[in-house]
């Protein structure tokens, strides 16, 4: 999931103040879980925006809405029969969500209202953590599903730094060794074995350094 | 001045829990005070939420009470602390725009003390208004 958290209110003032209609958009998908850009959360900044407005004697109109994901153009769509009543989006979907409705509504001043962190999981109610940098050449049958790439404060690929004290990381004692839980896992799953390869330095070409990456399925495409 | 006396809009939820009779202990109240006064009795504070707060206070709320359980005695073991948890974001929301936080109020009743739920609003209400009409609803 894509995670993200809300601007502060401050900033998000200054975006929409030329502006008399505004429509705050939410996103159905992982800002949704992450709790940053659902619905629910499309009617918290509405209503903080709203009252801000009448307490300070501005008459702005502020209307909701949420598409289950700001990132396709299919559900996008849903936006068509309602943006033209609307001179500024307010998008609460993640940077991805907010260029794909710019794109769809190029005319349509849009901006955001989250600041899109990182890719996570869920790790209890109300904790995000970032288990991915999305990399571009997943090593995670070699580590037991621990990405030292992400997770190893050092980054390190052939084994622990040595700083980690009582399974924790040195440079953060509140996360655990990366390091810790690949070789324990790995020695739980009888597969040491794997760690006897040496792996060459990441290729961060497959990451960055030619502009935005795509992925192209010819089998996907209409 | 007490806040009944200065006119506030006043909005409480709170757990029904505390009142088994909460429904017909609440309507003399609700009758007395009309639109001075909205009760929202809850299954559990726990299902308290900042939306509910944050749309009070837009729809006219001067203040709003969530009343929960004593701490350690919710029927659904942290419900009240839930409740806490989620005043203290949404304060911190309403403090962005310059509202007073303290215009949302946790309120945990007090253990051994059985009281009906028009008891601990009239005590409530005879509370020193520590601020006028919200600007949300003054404008």
């Amino acid at each position: 999931m894509i995670t993200a958290e809300r601007k502060p209110i401050s900033e998000i003032k200054e975006m929409i103040a030329p502006y008399r209609k505004i429509l705050v958009v939410g996103c159905g998908s992982c800002v949704a879980e992450c709790a940053s850009g659902g619905e629910k959360e499309v009617g918290l900044l509405a209503s903080a925006i709203r009252m801000d407005a009448k307490a300070s004697g501005k008459d702005i109109e502020v209307k909701e809405m949420t598409l289950d994901r700001q990132c396709v153009y299919e559900f996008i769509d849903q936006l068509n029969d309602v943006i033209d009543q609307y001179e500024i989006i307010l998008s609460l979907g993640c940077g991805a969500g907010v260029q794909a409705v710019a794109e769809v509504f190029p005319k349509v001043h849009i901006v955001p209202a989250l600041n899109t962190t990182f890719i996570g999981q869920t790790k209890e109610a109300g904790l995000w953590i970032e288990n991915c940098r999305g990399c571009g050449d997943c090593k995670l049958g070699v580590f037991a599903a621990v990405c030292p790439v992400t997770r190893c404060a050092k980054g390190l690929f052939n084994g622990p730094c040595g700083g980690s004290r009582t399974d924790r990381c040195e440079v953060d004692p509140e996360v655990p060794c990366a390091w810790q839980l690949i070789v324990s896992r790995l020695q739980d799953r009888g597969r040491l074995d794997l760690l006897r390869k040496v792996h060459p330095p990441a290729d961060w070409s497959k990451q960055q350094g030619k502009g935005p990456r795509k992925i192209y399925r010819e089998d996907q495409r209409s | 001045m007490d806040q009944k006396s200065a006119g506030l809009n006043v909005t409480i939820f709170f757990c029904q829990q505390l009142d088994p009779n909460q429904d017909v202990n609440r309507r003399g109240l609700e009758r007395e005070l009309g639109r001075q006064l909205r009760l929202f009795p809850l299954p559990c504070s726990g299902r308290i939420d900042s939306l509910h707060l944050m749309r009070a206070l837009e729809s006219g709320a001067d203040k709003v009470y969530v009343i929960t359980c004593p701490e350690g005695a919710c029927l659904y073991r942290e419900g009240n602390m839930r409740a806490k948890k989620r005043i203290a974001y949404t304060r911190k929301l309403i403090e962005e725009i310059g509202l007073e936080g303290e215009r949302i109020e946790l309120i945990a009743a007090t253990a051994g003390k059985p009281s009906t739920i028009d008891q601990l609003v009239r005590e409530l209400l005879a509370r020193e208004a520590s601020f006028g009409p919200s600007p949300v609803r003054a404008k």
